[in-house]
């Protein structure tokens, strides 16, 4: 199958990008890895008449570890993501959701802007920046806003951004001392699928051995959007971790899922419910050991 | 409208006139007439258009033939050097790695990558260095031997 006809263009600067954005209107497309973009083009879901590439952009491409910040460029790379040292030490979920997308050829292209605007209930890294609280930098000819991860997504599909907004940054906060976060994703095989089910989780300790101060869950695959567990959250807040009470905010993140069996991965909403509750208790586990071990 | 490129495929500056929306697979197959480049799911999913792309093996079929306005490819036909076979295609010879021989092209191009950064990888590295590749023939062991006999 061919691609549509379309005008290509590569401006040298986000400003540019932003005034052609905005000039060619609803007819124009960002083309950052392009890894979903051609094969929605492909398959003819969508067909712009302009396609405007900011893979090239130098700017988009910085991966910055300010202090007690990490901005990471909206065409930074996945394969970057995988390959970093620090972000394995300090930001371990987004280091597992990176490693689950897709394979080595398609993270050296995929983006991690792309991987979020294009806003899919299975992707591999909204769970993990938003259970550490990412902030998405959206930039327009008119200026820029920043706009937490907890209400970017709409709908499958479909985010705040305006049609006329480019993902610059994604902004994640050094997590807090006695803190640590895991990531699990459920596919049929280990590369190159679409996720079944995805969960991350994060915890927060007063202090070794403490108690939950803070705790973050979200669930992809379940709904729409990814979702929090506010529920499951809640019951974590001020208690002591423990395999029992990892269990009950399973079964509360469970409750809390409405996934739909899929006929792709053959995989019914009874098993997906299930597997909600057991992802929530594995990842609170990875969550609580590191919280507890070195970076504490 | 066409627009001329630059591109220097295996160490050859070429200029070619390419559409907005052909791929790169289909430039360095149509064009450039290397048909050792493969295009098979033509969505990402299979690596036999696998290329090397400014140092990085890509999927040439989710790449745009304008992006690579500039830059510097490999294909498999630059594998091989003016001594003979690189030592990659031979063991996957000696290791019985090929069948039919469609995921070969992208199999050796995804293998050199990882021993270029990774002299030394473990089985499992290996075989995470080649999950974006697909074989229907060999059920990949034979492949995995072969990368494992020139890794160090
Ligand atoms: S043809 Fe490009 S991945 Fe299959
Ligand atoms: S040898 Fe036939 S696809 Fe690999």
């Amino acid at each position: 199958m061919s691609l549509p006809e379309f005008d290509f263009h590569a401006p040298e600067g986000v400003d540019q990008a932003c005034r052609m954005l905005s000039d060619y209107g609803a007819g124009a497309r960002i083309f950052a890895g392009g890894t979903d973009l051609m094969l929605d083009m492909r398959r003819k879901r969508i067909s712009p008449e302009h396609v405007i590439s900011i893979a090239a952009i130098e700017e988009l491409k910085r991966l910055d570890f300010a202090p007690g910040m990490l901005k990471i460029g909206g065409c930074v790379t996945v394969a970057r993501i995988v390959k970093s040292k620090e972000i394995a030490l300090k930001w371990g979920a987004l280091c597992a959701g990176a490693k689950a997308l897709g394979s080595c050829l398609v993270r050296n292209l995929a983006t991690v802007g792309g991987n979020i605007v294009s806003a899919r209930p299975a992707a591999d890294l909204p769970p993990s920046l938003m259970v550490y609280s990412a902030s998405l930098v959206l930039k327009k000819t008119t200026g820029e806003r920043i706009v937490s991860m907890d209400d970017f997504f709409t709908g499958t599909g479909t985010t705040v951004m305006a049609a006329d907004e480019i993902l610059t940054e994604i902004r994640l906060a050094e997590p807090p001392p006695h803190s640590g976060a895991g990531y699990i994703n459920l596919g049929i095989r280990n590369a190159c699928d679409i996720n079944i089910l995805n969960v991350a989780s994060h915890i927060v300790l007063d202090r070794p051995g403490g108690v939950i101060n803070d705790a973050r869950i979200v669930m992809g695959c379940v709904a729409p959007t990814h979702v929090r567990a506010l529920a499951a959250e809640k019951l974590l807040m001020g208690e002591k971790p423990s395999e029992a009470l990892f269990e009950r905010a399973g079964e509360a993140a469970m409750k809390a899922s409405s996934p739909r069996g899929s006929a792709y991965s053959r995989a019914s909403a009874e098993y997906k419910k299930d597997m909600v509750k057991e992802l929530t208790m594995r990842t609170l586990g990875i969550a609580l050991k590191e919280a507890s071990g070195s970076r504490s | 409208m066409k627009k001329l490129i630059r591109v220097t495929v295996n160490d050859v500056a070429h200029e070619v006139a390419v559409r907005p929306n052909q791929t790169l697979v289909d430039m360095i197959r149509y064009d450039l007439g290397l048909t050792g480049t493969k295009n098979g799911c033509g969505e990402g999913d299979c690596g036999a258009c696998t290329v090397i792309l400014d140092g990085t093996p890509v999927n040439s079929c989710l790449v745009l033939a304008m992006q690579a306005d500039g830059r510097t490819i490999t294909t498999i036909e630059g594998v091989e050097s003016g001594e003979g076979l690189h030592p990659l295609q031979q063991a996957f010879i000696d290791k019985g790695a090929i069948q039919c021989g469609f995921c070969t092209p992208g199999m050796v191009l995804s293998a050199k990558s990882l021993l270029d950064e990774n002299p030394a990888p473990s089985e499992e590295e290996i075989r995470e260095g080649i999950s974006g590749n697909l074989c229907r023939c060999t059920g990949y062991l034979q492949i995995i031997d072969a990368v494992k006999s020139v890794a160090k």
